[in-house]
C-alpha cells in the first residue's frame, strides 16, 4: 500500500481523472473530498462491502430459486410467495 | 438530487411484464461484478412479479429482481446528482427502480432496498446505485413470513 502524508488542502491525484482533497481533519474524523468522472462510483467501504457481500449472496442462489419458481414448486418458496401475491392483489384493488 | 417514490400501487398494469426481454446496459456492472456490463431483462409470467435479470455472456451472473411496489407500500430513493446524470435522468418517470431478491436455505427471501437497480427507460442504461438515503434503508427486507 502507499502511504502518502498530506496537510489540509491538499489534494492526491489518481490516474489523471480521480482528485482526492484533504479538506478538514477534526480529533479522530477527516473529512475528504473525492472528484471523479460520473462513469467512476464512489462509496463508502462499507456500504461497498455490505451490497457486494449481498449481491453474491443472491446470484448464489438466483438461478436454482428461478427453477423452482418456473417449475412451481411451492412447497419450496410458498411463505414468501404467497405473501408476495396478496400484496400483489392488494395493489391491483384500487384500479 | 432527484427523488424517486414508487407508491402508486393504483397504475398497476406494470408494462415491465409485458415486454419479454429488454436488453440493459450497465456500464458500471453491479457492485463485485464490475466487469460485466451487459445485461438482459426477461419478464416471465410464472415468476411474476419477480424478473430475471441475466448478464449476457457470463454465464452464471444473474438475478432474481422485482419491483419495489410488489414489496413495500411505498419506497423513496434520493439519487445524487451524480447517478442522474450518469443516468441521463430527465425526471423521476424515466426511471425504473429494481431491487435485487436473495433466496436463502431456509425458502426465506429478502429483498436489497439499499441498492437498487435504476435503468432509464428511454436509454436502456442502468447503474446499481447507492441512494443518498440508503442508511434508511434495509439490505435484507423480508418478504413472507
Amino acid at each position: 500500500m502507499l502511504v502518502l502524508s498530506r496537510r489540509i488542502n491538499e489534494s492526491i491525484v489518481i490516474d489523471g481523472k480521480i482528485i482526492i482533497n484533504i479538506l478538514r481533519v477534526e480529533g479522530e474524523v477527516v473529512k475528504v473530498g473525492v472528484t471523479a468522472p460520473k462513469e467512476i462510483h464512489v462509496l463508502r467501504k462499507e456500504v461497498y462491502d455490505e451490497i457486494h457481500s449481498n449481491n453474491v449472496q443472491a446470484v448464489g442462489s438466483s438461478r436454482s430459486a428461478l427453477e423452482r419458481l418456473l417449475n412451481g414448486k411451492k412447497s419450496a418458496l410458498q411463505p414468501g410467495k404467497r405473501e408476495l401475491e396478496v400484496s400483489f392483489s392488494a395493489a391491483q384493488a384500487p384500479k | 438530487m432527484l427523488t424517486i417514490e414508487q407508491n402508486r400501487v393504483e397504475e398497476r398494469v406494470d408494462p415491465l411484464f409485458t415486454e419479454s426481454a429488454i436488453d440493459l446496459r450497465v456500464p458500471c456492472g453491479v457492485l463485485g461484478f464490475e466487469h460485466t456490463k451487459d445485461f438482459k431483462l426477461h419478464a416471465f409470467p410464472d415468476i411474476q412479479p419477480f424478473l430475471w435479470l441475466e448478464a449476457q455472456g457470463a454465464g452464471d451472473l444473474c438475478f432474481l429482481v422485482v419491483p419495489p411496489q410488489y414489496v413495500v407500500e411505498s419506497y423513496s430513493i434520493e439519487l445524487s446528482d451524480e447517478d442522474v446524470a450518469f443516468l441521463g435522468l430527465e425526471g423521476y418517470e424515466d426511471a425504473v427502480v429494481l431491487n435485487i431478491a436473495t433466496f436463502h436455505p431456509d425458502n426465506s427471501i429478502t429483498v436489497n432496498l439499499k441498492g437498487p437497480i435504476v435503468y432509464n427507460r428511454r436509454s436502456l442504461v442502468g447503474r446499481q446505485v447507492v441512494p443518498r438515503n440508503a442508511a434508511t434503508l434495509s439490505i435484507k427486507h423480508p418478504i413472507g413470513n
